[in-house]
């Protein structure tokens, strides 16, 4: 799919931004953040309709949490909770009806057919885990001890420091643009009713997206500041 | 053969044997659920979701390959 792309200098050296990407992104944080604000907002000890809805996502995130990860994991359930959400709800917008509204290049669609969205989100995970593990372990996590078997581990786990991001943002991605493509090959097709049940489906594979990215954080952050690592 | 044949042919290569790789793990994937089902009916819905995570992992090395297709057309 082509991006509505614009370039700017900046002392000497040129961005190119994707355009459309920034605003569905924008567009579905705006959604989330004033959803999370208005949530949070009355809070009271007998919740009311929205406060239980919101709750219950919450004990979805804390029981995952609990199984898949040792003790101590209270402090990483804000990192997977909004990924969660932000992925599941960019993964829906993109069966929206968006693509009425003409741009001048490239069409409005989920901000994450983008790989330079996915891979930055994948970027963040490396980041957190990376630092997560430092701050657990200190210089231990890098290397446990002086031995030719722990020296090869430490190497394995640089290569893991590339392929996990690349996998991570490629599965993402991959998946939405796939799903994207399908539903244009099924509405050249038949205009009418031959993309519903792959928009059906695309429904079910961003649900299954944003769970699968969200397990892979949690089980990389986990091995990180697990014990045996 | 021209260039952009060459391509085409290529990328109908790559998305055909990403696909066996994908078939292959799914089917491993399901045979697996319906052996635990069949022993232990009553863990069917937890395993289903576990099912559902693993295929989707099995299933991104076809889409791996469908990335590399794409990106030999649009040369």
């Amino acid at each position: 799919m082509e991006h509505w792309l614009y370039t700017f200098n900046v002392a000497g050296h040129s961005f190119t931004v994707n355009l459309d990407t920034i605003f569905t992104m924008w567009f579905a944080m705006i959604c989330l953040i004033i959803f999370a604000f208005i949530a949070t907002r009355n809070l009271s000890v007998v919740p009311g309709k929205l406060q239980a809805c919101c709750e219950k996502v919450m004990s979805f995130f804390w029981g995952i949490m609990d199984t898949m990860m040792p003790a101590g994991n209270k402090q990483h359930v804000p990192l997977v909770a909004s990924l969660f959400l932000f992925i599941l709800f960019a993964n829906l917008m993109g069966q929206l009806p968006l693509r009425i509204i003409h741009i001048k290049q490239g069409e409005l669609a989920s901000p994450t057919n983008d790989i330079n969205m996915t891979a930055a989100m994948a970027i963040i995970v490396l980041i957190y885990y990376v630092g997560a593990g430092i701050i657990k372990k200190g210089p231990k996590f890098f290397l446990h001890d002086f031995s030719f078997v722990s020296i090869v581990m430490a190497l394995v786990e640089l290569l893991e420091m590339v392929t996990r991001p690349l996998s991570l943002s490629i599965r993402l991605f991959a998946n939405i643009f796939a799903g994207e493509i399908l539903v244009s090959i099924a509405l050249a097709a038949s205009a009418y009713f031959a993309p519903l049940p792959v928009m059906l489906f695309e429904i079910l594979v961003a649900f299954i997206q944003a769970t699968v990215f969200m397990m892979l954080t949690i089980a990389y952050v986990g091995s990180a500041t697990g014990e045996e690592h | 053969m021209e260039h952009l044949q060459l391509a085409q042919l290529g990328a109908g290569i790559a998305i055909g044997f990403g696909a066996i790789g994908a078939g292959l793990g799914i089917g491993v994937a399901t045979k697996g659920l319906m052996d635990a089902v069949s022993r232990q009916p009553e863990v069917a819905g937890k395993a289903f979701g576990f099912f559902l995570l693993g295929a989707a992992l099995a299933e991104a090395c076809a889409l791996y390959a469908f990335v590399i297709a794409f990106l030999l057309l649009g040369k």
